[in-house]
């Protein structure tokens, strides 16, 4: 088996140093390292393989980003203007799938990796090479994804939530392709969150107890119990899927005695759970920034706890929420009424342990903070959309309308995309060695916040106006709404190259940082040197619990 | 046992005392409190889908 | 959200308003505390940071508020659910059915049915001409419905799920195809009532509106009756024979609202989805074939059947004049008293 394995870097060193923070790591290595290409597609190194995740996503984020100017540019007036009406909605598609299976969730993995193993003071990952495959699925199963827009037919135009039979019988022939994707992608998720479980439950630094556990470990914990849970029923589905398409089957086809509606159970069985897969590990991120730069320790550690995993518990039993007007029986509907309100209220403590972390704090107003603080109010501002939308009479108005639009939008881009923003301006000096530019990130900060309000704020209007979601033209009433929605996508779309400016920027030079970049950061991460090298904690740290 | 029902439902409500808490984690059996967890996952999950049959005639 | 024109619609708007001022409240509180925070400790204005990160108290207290106004939202939601799901003692069932890319409406017990088709000209959509004030929302038939009545809806599709809504009513409700689902409307006011399919159903999704003209009961019964004449003296031109003008020219009538949408006006098809029907061999060459097709449907592809949808005259017409039109020339002449031979 042995002379099999591709090389990889010993554990072994004959010299380390110690420094400052009392860590060790090695000088050099005595093997030899592939380098160039090889060196990253054979890394094994959690610093590296977090870096190239968080690089995928970012390169995901914008093919993603274009594909919604491309909406938004059609919708800027009504008429149909510069795309027609399939190719629309093959971009509405893939702006869904990559966002979310590409961009937002491998940027979380990307940070898990970099971050897990710091903050619990691992050496690395307890996987390393699956560690490696997990993240090398995940270009190929999006270049087959988006290779589909090029093949005869069109790429996958019926929505990310791919309803039957609209994806069965009605759907382009390259379907096919974007189901092997999406196992593929699947495949990564699941191999990922094992290994996330597998550092997290046995790699910690000696003396660190589960509730002595930074909050961001916490909640990736439980987002992977989470992914382990439901990407198998995805699998399941879109197996299902596939044999209705190519082997005669009828699971979802009403004609062959099969069944449409047993599809969207089934989707949001695993759609439910994947929304809070997308926001669990922002709310760890913003736990960790928000004491930092309050210079006060979080409000409510074990509830903060608590509160996520009954939000991870009940995202369970809440799936047909997004199915109200399918014609549940009544009893249904008022079940999942009942449960999806309830969630607001685990929500809401996480709301005011937040903002009580903040009163009679020492606050300051670096990059890291100003994202998580407008993602607090912003997020909140979904989950108020969210409440209204689990009223269910009320769902019969606003369902597939825009201001559901307004809902997930609110929680996902001001929501987990500003925590991740937030998280790298955070943790760049760690990174790097350099802070990141705050004169540049100011300005990325506030055009981005003036962005997406913009953008999204008009869509509650629109929705509640009566436009329904996925229209590639609309009557003349929406049509104010529209362009500003229109005019805010495109600054948002524009400012994030501003980002990408801070982190060429911040990667090449800048101002040195010390190994305790934020004078307020407490956790394992900031005893390490900055940069971090590439080796850490090769001997367990010295950890002192705080009285968390 | 009666101890762990109480510990189970302030985990539920999401507010337990810390003496409470640090007197759990060291005293108790993890797989105690997750199986009466899960048993009162179950009762919590049939309790609302009675009310809502009962509600729905 | 508009207050609507049933009592039902009037309730779902009350009660959008109150939880929308509850978040409206909660909200200026919670953000109200938080930028006082942010004001008054910043360390730039020399606060110090306290220690304290518990309170079991608050913590209980700020679980249990939320939790108690859950419960006085959830009360009202349950009883206008109740009522919503109550569609018994009906006086007038119509069966909705969605179909790519247009809406058919069938008078239960009453031999009248029809399809919607948007009206709104392409050349408008693609900026040619002035846009109407109705743009997108306007069909060639719209749904007919009484006030003061309680109208039972029974929705279905036959093709991919589609969504039938009208906001002034608070109906949507999906339309699947294997599945009828139930849903009423109680009209208050004679009015035309506007919306459109809420549930992506393919190309033309965003051009598939519905329009519903809401009469006074009098008013309603006359139109009924109009209708069911019109219907029978249609059913009576079945058994005569047809000249080839006369079907050509109902034919590109019905081929315009019914196929046009996905093999295009000019027969070209936009494959693979959909084939070109002009110049198209196995077509051309087994009229047999393409009656078959018409009235049956091709199992696993788009194309549905017309067999129920279309009446005999309208199914001969049109695949004459798909026979016949662009170049087809085949000079086949299809009548319809053979179709109705196929139906039995």
């Amino acid at each position: 088996m042995a002379p099999k394995l591709p090389p990889h870097h010993s554990l072994q060193h004959s010299s380390t140093t110690a420094t400052a923070g009392g860590q060790v790591h090695d000088d050099h290595d005595h093997h030899p390292q592939p380098r160039g290409i090889m060196r990253w597609l054979l890394t094994t190194n959690h610093k590296e393989i977090g870096s190239l995740y968080l690089i995928f996503s970012l390169i995901m984020f914008f093919i993603g980003g274009i594909f919604a100017l491309v909406v938004r540019a059609e919708l800027f007036q009504p008429g149909l203007n510069l795309v027609n009406p399939e190719f629309f909605n093959q971009m509405t598609t893939m702006h869904g799938l990559i966002m979310v299976f590409a961009a937002v969730m491998p940027a979380f993995t990307g940070l898990a990796n970099w971050m897990i193993p710091l903050q619990i003071g691992a050496p690395d990952m307890a996987l390393p090479r699956l560690n490696n495959f997990s993240f090398w699925l995940l270009p190929v199963a999006f270049i087959l994804l988006l290779s589909t827009l090029l093949m005869p037919g069109g790429g996958p135009n019926f929505g990310w939530t791919f309803y039957a039979p609209l994806s069965t019988t009605y759907a382009p022939p390259s379907t096919t392709f974007f189901i092997l994707s999406l196992h593929i992608a699947g495949v990564s998720s699941i191999l990922g969150a094992i290994n996330i479980v597998a550092t997290i439950l046995n790699m910690r630094a000696p003396g660190m107890r589960m509730m002595d556990m930074p909050l961001f470990v916490w909640t990736w914990l439980i987002t992977a119990f989470l992914l382990i849970a439901v990407m198998p029923v995805l699998a399941g589905v879109i197996t299902m899927m596939l044999m209705d398409i190519n082997f005669g089957t009828s699971f979802f086809d009403a004609a062959g005695g099969g069944d449409p509606v047993l599809f969207q159970h089934l989707f949001w069985f695993f759609g439910h759970p994947e929304v809070y897969i997308m926001i669990l590990p922002a709310f760890g991120i913003v736990s960790a920034i928000i004491p930092c730069f309050a210079r006060k320790r979080l409000f409510g550690y074990a509830s903060m706890v608590y509160a996520t995993a009954s939000i991870a518990v009940l995202s369970f039993l809440v799936w047909a929420h997004h199915m109200f007007v399918v014609g549940l029986p009544l009893a249904a509907e008022l079940f999942f009424m009942y449960t999806t309100m309830l969630i607001a209220v685990p929500t809401g403590v996480k709301v005011f342990n937040w903002i009580t972390t903040l009163f009679r704090g020492s606050i300051t107003f670096e990059v890291p903070m100003l994202f998580a603080l407008a993602f607090v109010v912003l997020f909140t501002i979904g989950g108020f959309s969210g409440l209204m939308l689990a009223i269910a009479p009320a769902d019969f108005q606003y369902h597939d309308t825009y201001f559901v639009v307004a809902h997930f939008h609110y929680v996902l881009v001001p929501g987990a995309v500003f925590s991740i923003m937030a998280a790298v301006y955070f943790w760049l000096p760690k990174w790097t060695g350099f802070y990141p530019s705050e004169v540049l990130g100011k300005w990325h900060f506030w055009l981005s916040v003036i962005g997406v309000n913009l953008t999204f704020f008009p869509m509650h209007f629109s929705g509640l106006a009566g436009m329904p979601r996925r229209i590639p033209d609309y009557a003349l009433q929406f049509a104010d709404f529209n362009l500003v929605s229109s005019l805010g996508a495109f600054l948002f779309g524009f400012s994030q190259l501003i980002f990408v400016w801070v982190i060429i920027k911040c990667v090449r030079g800048g101002v040195k940082a010390p190994a305790k970049a934020w004078d307020g950061a407490e956790d394992l991460e900031w005893t390490v040197p900055s940069p971090a090298p590439l080796h850490t904690f090769e001997t367990p740290p010295d950890f002192k619990p705080v009285q968390h | 046992m009666w101890g762990v029902i109480k510990s189970v439902l302030a985990a539920f409500f999401g507010v337990q005392k810390e003496r409470q808490r640090q007197h759990d984690f060291e005293h108790g059996k993890p797989g105690v409190f997750i199986l009466v967890g899960l048993l009162m996952g179950v009762v919590f999950v049939v309790m609302i889908a009675a009310l809502a049959i009962y509600l729905a005639g | 959200m508009p207050v609507g024109v049933t009592d039902l619609s009037a309730e779902i708007f009350s009660l959008h308003m109150t939880i929308f001022w509850i978040c409206v409240v909660i909200g200026l509180v919670v953000f109200g505390v938080m930028f006082y925070s942010l004001f008054k400790f910043r360390r730039s204005q020399g606060a110090k940071s306290a220690h304290f990160h518990e309170n079991t108290t608050v913590e209980v207290i700020w679980t249990a508020v939320p939790l108690l106004i859950l419960v006085g939202m959830a009360v009202p939601a349950t009883a206008t659910l109740q009522k919503m799901y109550d569609a018994s003692d009906a006086e007038l069932d119509v069966m909705i059915t969605g179909q790519q890319w247009r809406w058919r409406y069938e008078y239960l017990g009453e031999d009248v049915a029809f399809n919607s088709n948007m009206s709104t000209p392409r050349a408008q959509i693609a900026g040619e001409e002035e846009r109407g004030e109705h743009y997108l929302l306007e069909v060639d038939e719209p749904l007919v419905l009484p006030i003061n009545r309680k109208v039972r809806f029974l929705l279905t599709a036959d093709d991919v799920i589609h969504s039938w809504w009208v906001p002034d009513f608070a109906v949507k409700q999906d339309t699947i195809p294997g599945f009828i689902n139930e849903n009423w409307v109680r009209i208050n006011e004679p009015g035309i009532y506007r919306g459109q399919c809420a549930e992506l159903c393919g190309m033309d999704h965003g051009f598939m509106p519905i329009v519903v003209h809401a009469m006074e009961e009098d008013d309603f019964d006359d139109w009924l009756a109009e209708r069911k004449e019109a219907a029978e003296a249609e059913a009576m031109g079945v058994d005569r024979e047809w000249e080839m003008a006369e079907l050509m020219e109902r034919g590109e009538q019905v081929y315009g609202s019914i196929c046009a949408s996905c093999h295009q006006a000019d027969g070209g098809g936009s494959p693979p989805a959909f084939p070109a029907l002009a110049g198209n061999q196995e077509l051309i060459d087994d009229v047999d074939w393409h009656t078959d097709v018409v009235l049956n449907g091709v199992s696993g592809t788009a194309m549905p059947a017309f067999r129920s949808n279309l009446n005999p005259v309208e199914l001969a017409a049109v695949v004459t004049y798909s026979r016949n039109a662009w170049g087809n020339d085949t000079g086949d002449a299809v009548q319809p008293a053979e179709i109705v031979e196929l139906l039995e």
